[in-house]
């Protein structure tokens, strides 16, 4: 891949204290383990992508994610993920996420979740297709293992049987 | 996902975050949170950075590959407004910590 050469700050719109704060939790250094790899198998213009993202984005029908039990117990997240129909738009969706604005992705949903754009890129055969169910769950996890078979296991299932051989996440 | 055999890509405003778990394709761009893809209604800007990330997908050949993507935002960070409307609980619940380790710091660099 061609590299930029200039690295991207993560932290750049972080207040500075949260900033320190959160860097004491992380490594200096790239992680060196074990990474699951499954490369593409088909061409980007035949391959049918989902798409995924932890926005605690639930359709208006649906119930919408937990926010309450978060504000009582604050290292709580809700574990539980909403699928969102490759159509839905902008007017469809409520956004529940206690640490960003979520303003921004009322007005327009291909902030953060790009079913839009990706749908034009099907037209346009720049992709396969885009899978007919997207997905959505609130980031904000400290129980991986839970969280894994509660919502990532049932995502991947259906995401079997919707064809699919990618997904692009997008964390909020 | 790998493990169930998916390909993955990741669009991250923090890609430092992945260096305590590895994740297998991370496109970092330096824009704020909760709008990873561009600004609102920014139908190119959004395509422009979707293209870049699905190049990653396809062509990346390396497990933790990382690419830096070249995208600028176009506010200052005081300007972009992303921060909830209420302070967050974890911030709310460690605000003493949040300040300790500004303070600890800014006494690194002093």
């Amino acid at each position: 891949m061609k590299q930029t050469k200039e690295a991207v700050d993560g932290f750049r719109f972080l207040p500075p204290g949260l900033a320190a704060w959160i860097r004491t939790f992380i490594p200096e250094e790239e992680f060196q383990g074990f990474i699951p790899w499954t490369p593409l198998a088909k061409t980007l213009n035949q391959a049918t992508i989902a798409l995924i993202s932890s926005a605690g984005i639930s359709m208006k029908s649906d119930s919408p994610f937990d926010m309450e039990r978060e504000r009582r117990e604050p290292l709580w997240g809700d574990r539980s993920y909403r699928e969102i129909p490759r159509d839905a738009t902008e007017e469809d969706i409520a956004v529940n996420h206690l640490h960003i604005n979520t303003a921004y992705i009322k007005q327009d949903i291909n902030v953060m979740l790009p079913l839009k754009r990706m749908a034009e890129f099907e037209e346009e055969r720049i992709i396969g297709r885009l899978a007919d169910t997207a997905f959505s769950y609130y980031g904000f996890q400290w129980q991986s293992t839970a969280f894994l078979k509660e919502a990532i296991e049932p995502m991947a299932k259906k995401m079997k049987e919707e064809g699919v051989d990618a997904a692009l996440l997008t964390p909020a | 996902m790998e493990e169930a055999h998916f390909s993955t890509v990741v669009l991250t405003p923090t890609h430092e975050f992945h260096r305590g778990i590895g994740v297998p394709r991370t496109a970092a761009i330096e824009y704020p949170y909760g709008r990873p893809m561009g600004r609102v209604r920014d139908r190119e800007g959004q395509r422009e950075v979707l293209l870049r990330v699905l190049e990653l997908l396809e062509k990346g050949q390396t497990p933790g590959e990382l690419l830096y993507l070249p995208f600028k935002w176009p506010e200052a960070p005081k300007e972009t407004d992303w921060h909830p409307p209420e302070m967050s609980p974890i911030v709310r619940a460690y605000i003493k910590e949040i300040k300790a380790a500004r303070r600890g710091e800014a006494g690194k660099r002093s």
